[in-house]
């Protein structure tokens, strides 16, 4: 997956938590979860299963702590997809 | 350094079903925390309920510690709950009034813990209806000196949540401090901060959280 696929199916994993419909249209790499998209801490873990099911991976806590900002999480999911095709090889 | 650290969860607004799945519960607590459930009469209280509670302490001493360190990063697993105790009475009211507040926690049903963060042990106090849980996180046992405050506000957008939780705490302060001129403002890294109107001096440390219909507030006055 290239990072804008990774970057479309994103958005649908974040939307369910932000009420900032305005700004998750026009995200990018530097676009904060908490400071711009005003996600509440509360549902960070929510966002980390959906994006473990929605892309098959697993999020171990050291890549879950990166994922700050819609470029790191697009990072940790982009390398998560390989380390999966890696081991289907 | 004085800092001060608060969370709040409403018990509304969380998802009952998933917390209680291990995948969602186990990228919060360890399993040693898992245990304290069983072992530490916790049982009664619903397990969600559990999970929540351990967030919010976690949570809160990240705050706390966000202070002193700004780069610090959030990462609930390697915030260690090492003791929680139930309140001695274990009576569970709801939150009938609109707001509640208060300067430490004398003759109040709470929960008190321990957390450990690497080499940094921190003291919690908690409050639990079935509304929502509270937790306030300090550096010492003595939270003489920790004012506090929660409140039900009318709408949970985020822009409302945060001038609502700003003012709540602003009256608060006036009549604590003594000062008309006090706004909340940041720091460089984002942490909430009281100033005097026109001054950059930090008055003191402030921590604040808001989820769904719930804001709180938590200051640390100690000398």
């Amino acid at each position: 997956m290239t990072r804008k696929e990774i970057l479309d199916e994103l958005k649908k994993v974040i939307a369910p938590y932000t009420t900032n419909k305005e700004m998750l249209d026009s995200i990018n790499d530097q676009t904060d979860l908490i400071k711009d998209l005003k996600i509440n801490s509360a549902n960070l873990v929510d966002i980390i299963i959906d994006a473990e099911a929605k892309y098959q991976i697993e999020i171990d806590y050291d890549s879950a702590d990166k994922m700050i900002n819609v470029g790191t999480c697009i990072d940790v999911i982009s390398e998560k997809i390989s380390q999966k095709n890696e081991e289907y090889r | 350094m004085r800092s001060t650290g608060n969370d709040i969860v409403s018990l509304n607004a969380i998802n009952k079903t998933r917390t209680k799945q291990s995948g969602f519960y186990s990228k919060i607590l360890s399993p040693t925390e898992k245990n304290l459930y069983h072992e530490s009469g916790f049982a009664k209280m619903p397990f969600e309920t559990f999970v929540w509670l351990l967030w919010s302490l976690k949570e809160s001493a990240f705050k706390y510690l966000q202070r002193i360190n700004p780069e610090l990063i959030f990462s609930p697993i390697k915030f260690a709950v090492n003791h929680l105790q139930l309140p001695a009475g274990n009576k569970i009211k709801n939150f009938e009034i609109k707001q509640t507040e208060g300067v430490g926690f004398k003759n109040m049903d709470i929960f008190k813990g321990k957390i450990i963060f690497g080499s940094d042990i921190l003291y919690s106090i908690s409050i639990i209806n079935p509304e929502y849980i509270v937790s306030i996180v300090n550096g010492t046992e003595n939270f003489e000196n920790i004012g506090w405050g929660i409140k039900l506000i009318k709408n949970s957008d985020p822009n409302y949540q945060s001038i609502a939780v700003r003012e709540f705490l602003i009256d608060k302060l006036k009549t604590v401090l003594q000062f008309d001129n006090l706004v909340i403002g940041k720091n460089q890294q984002g942490i909430p901060i009281v100033l005097k109107e026109g001054s950059e001096e930090e008055t003191l440390p402030v921590s604040l959280s808001h989820h769904h219909f719930l804001v709180a507030y938590s200051y640390n006055f100690a000398v």
